[in-house]
């Protein structure tokens, strides 16, 4: 029983709880009946300004098309492009230029364009007002040339294209006059609080803005001055531009064109009286006005809507002329394939170039050694000869006299064997001397030189040689390089002797020694002082041979005269100077080349 | 024969007087008897081209080389032998001169004594030489009767055998054959047959 009576009453709970939801979901239903018709709307001042103005249009539209909901979203420049190119937007109200720009790149349906409040009642409006403070004395728009100016934005129109298009039109080099501009976007008030605040010395504001401003209560009126008024017939508020159409309304893609014919006619039917036409500031709408006078604009300043970046227009271009397209491409490839032919080829000359300088350099080498070796074959024969004569002489008399005395011949028959004897040792001593003389007579011209670059110059020209005999030659330097005067020739060639002696030694040694591993190093040390030079030549060769290296006529090698190191020799004691060489302990030897620093050329010896 | 050789005259051909003048002076002292020119044209101008002796030649020399003096000797046929002794040799000037015919070639400074056994060997060369001249001269001057009876003399063949074979008068034979020994200045036939047979260059 008490059973029944718990079913009972759970059926009447079951009931009037869905009696008492009846109501709501019926509600709920007709909300959902009603779709949302999103406005976008550009906020120049403001979210809350522009709510204040255009939400009794929004309200006036859901009073007259009840079937949908329109949503009024206030939007800046950015956010209305991207609501127009994502489609979030049904409808866009915008100003002229953003209606150009965005006109040219989405499939915008113009309805309807605001009208000025009366008495004009024109649908130009769009301008730009220059204001600077009263207290100022600039008078023309030239006067505040590249002086602190503030602006809505580069792109805003009323805020500053069109006065950009203003200066042009007078003669004003836009990029000047803006030289020092500052964009401080939306709300635009902002601007002429900070004109009014001194941090700039003038605004560029859009048309009106100043008068409501002024009339809202905001600014005082006297304190503010329009540079370069124009007249405009029965215009309230005051600018500095011609006027452009005003702001019109357009549907994007994603809005019905039904609504759109409603929407047009009932904005197109709106009195100047309603109060939705007095809070947007206009004496009501008429059908969307020719946009020409904007897209002049835009074209003066070179600011096109469809104005693409340089790459994209480039690519319609090749899109287009695709056999140009073509045409460029194979020439690039060809000009490519062209150019690595060019360094191929540049780099196959070079190589034979640098194959040329190696075969002169050893055909150098191979003359400059067979003039060595000529001129050492010729001085020697000559030498040999002139030298043998007497000797040959020496030789029969003194046999001549060995008889003699053998014979027991008188003292007297002997004694003209020595005098004789005695004539022929100093005519082969008179030769000696010629040749010496001959060899060590040489004009002397000393200058300032560069001890460092000397020693450059003389390794360099050896490099070729020190190259092919695989000799290491370093540098080593101690103290501070100074200037000497030196016979250059002279100190060059004794230089280029004793290295090239270093490189023969180190051959000799590789040559008695073939299976070390051997690695030839020649060390050249130059060592600073106060007053002398010494410059070292080491090197790692077999050493000294030869107790007196650098007497004359005195060699080891089977082509050598004997005579390079005693004209060595020679030149460094000419210099004031010494040349020693001596074996090294462990292995090679070390020729030191003094010289004593000289500041002024004595070319007295 | 050494005691021979040392008598034939030696000659020093050099443009170098302290050479030539030490050259002599130590060869007077190995008993040459020695005479120096200057050059060869003096050398050629005073000389019995006909007569024996050993010259020593430098190479080097203004005027006439040493080769050139040599070659104008030997055109001359001369009996006289050749010494090279040069300041500057090398191997393919002795080989030429050697070919040329003489018989040392040595570099200064020489040593006295190779120098003076060279002149010794060369003496006695230029003395057979002359030998050989001497004998030609001879051979050359018979007439032809003679060389036929020189001919038989030395086949071995008796006077009597000869004057049948070529059939003149024994007494006839006799004569030529006492004419062929003082040509050839031989005192028997054997001693002709020798001198004939060594030194003739056509002989059988």
């Amino acid at each position: 029983m008490i059973k029944r009576w718990f079913r009972y009453s759970f059926h009447i709970l079951v009931w009037m709880i869905a009696l008492l939801s009846l109501p709501v979901s019926a509600t709920t239903t007709a909300a959902a009946n009603t779709p949302n018709v999103d406005i976008g709307v550009l906020a120049t001042r403001g979210h809350l300004y522009t709510k204040q103005r255009w939400q009794p249009t929004i309200d006036w539209l859901n009073l007259q098309i009840p079937e949908v909901n329109f949503v009024l979203h206030p939007l800046d420049l950015d956010t209305m492009a991207n609501a127009v190119s994502q489609q979030t937007m049904d409808f866009v109200l915008t100003n002229p230029g953003q209606s150009v720009t965005l006109g040219r790149q989405y499939a915008l349906s113009w309805i309807a364009t605001l009208t000025n409040k009366a008495p004009s009642s024109t649908n130009f409006g769009i301008g730009s007002a220059l204001v600077v403070r009263a207290s100022s004395d600039y008078q023309r728009p030239k006067d505040i040339v590249g002086l602190p100016m503030a602006a809505v934005s580069e792109n805003a129109f009323g805020g500053y294209l069109t006065l950009r298009y203003e200066m042009v039109q007078q003669g004003i080099n836009p990029n000047d006059f803006f030289a020092d501009v500052h964009y401080l976007g939306f709300p635009i008030d902002a601007n002429l609080y900070q004109l009014r605040d001194r941090n700039v010395e003038a605004a560029v504001v859009p048309v009106c803005l100043l008068e409501n401003m002024v009339k809202e209560g905001l600014l005082n009126k006297a304190k503010f001055r329009v540079l370069n008024p124009k007249e405009n017939g029965h215009f309230t508020c005051q600018v500095s531009t011609p006027l452009y159409p005003n702001w019109s309304l357009a549907k994007t893609e994603r809005g019905s064109a039904q609504l759109a014919k409603k929407i047009s006619r009932i904005l197109l039917s709106m009195p100047p009286e309603n109060a939705a036409a007095i809070a947007s500031g206009a004496s009501g709408w008429t059908s969307s006005v020719n946009l020409l006078s904007i897209d002049k604009v835009y074209q003066a300043l070179d600011l096109l809507p469809l104005q693409q970046p340089w790459w994209k227009q480039a690519l319609r271009w090749l899109r287009i002329h695709q056999e140009w397209a073509w045409a460029l491409f194979i020439f690039f490839i060809f000009i490519n394939v062209y150019h690595f032919w060019l360094e191929y080829r540049f780099s196959k000359s070079k190589q034979v170039l640098e194959q040329t300088l190696h075969r002169l350099k050893e055909k150098g080498e191979m003359l400059e050694h067979s003039q060595r070796v000529a001129i050492v074959g010729e001085l020697g024969s000559s030498l040999a000869h002139e030298i043998n004569q007497p000797l040959t002489a020496i030789r029969n008399y003194s046999e001549g006299g060995l008889l003699r005395l053998a014979k027991q011949r008188p003292y007297e028959d002997i004694i003209p064997v020595f005098d004789k004897i005695q004539s022929e040792v100093e005519r082969a001593d008179a030769i000696v001397n010629r040749l010496r003389t001959l060899i060590t007579k040489r004009t002397v011209k000393k200058k300032m030189c560069d001890i460092e670059q000397l020693l450059n110059d003389t390794i360099e020209l050896l490099h070729f040689r020190l190259q092919k005999q695989g000799v290491v030659i370093a540098r080593e330097l101690t103290g501070t390089a100074v200037k000497t005067v030196v016979d250059v020739v002279g100190l060059q060639q004794v230089m280029i002797n004793v290295i090239n002696n270093a490189i023969d030694a180190c051959m000799t040694y590789l040559d008695r020694h073939p299976a070390e591993g051997y690695q030839a190093n020649i060390i050249v040390r130059t060592h600073y002082q106060q007053d002398t030079i010494s410059i070292e030549i080491v090197d790692n060769g077999t050493g000294l041979e030869h107790d007196n290296p650098t007497e004359a006529f005195v060699s080891t090698k089977t082509d050598g005269l004997g005579l390079g190191l005693a004209i060595c020799r020679d030149v460094m004691e000419m210099h004031g100077g010494e040349f020693m060489i001596q074996s090294l302990k462990s292995k090679g030897c070390v020729a030191t080349v003094s010289l004593p620093v000289l500041s002024k050329i004595n070319n007295r010896r | 024969m050494l005691n021979l050789a040392k008598t034939l005259a030696v000659y020093v051909v050099d443009d170098d007087k302290s050479v030539r003048d030490s050259l002599a002076f130590m060869l007077e002292e190995y008993e040459f008897n020695v005479t120096t020119f200057e050059d060869g044209t003096l050398f050629l101008e005073a000389l019995d081209l006909t007569q024996p002796g050993c010259v020593i030649l430098d190479c080097r020399m203004p005027k006439l080389r040493g080769q050139q003096v040599h070659q104008l000797l030997n055109e001359a046929k001369s009996p006289l032998a050749v010494i090279y002794l040069t300041g500057h040799g090398d191997v393919p000037m002795a080989v030429d001169a050697l070919q040329a015919g003489a018989v040392h070639f040595f570099q200064k400074p020489v040593r006295g004594s190779d120098l003076a056994l060279a002149i010794e060997q060369g003496l006695i060369q230029s003395a057979g030489k002359m030998n050989t001249l001497a004998v030609n001269a001879a051979y050359d001057s018979l007439t032809i009767r003679e060389k036929d009876i020189l001919r038989l003399l030395i086949a071995g063949k008796r006077n009597l055998r000869i004057a049948d074979e070529l059939c003149i008068a024994m007494r006839t034979v006799e004569v030529h054959r006492a004419t062929l020994l003082k040509k050839f200045s031989a005192k028997t036939v054997a001693e002709l047959a020798y001198i004939y047979g060594h030194c003739h260059e056509n002989a059988f």
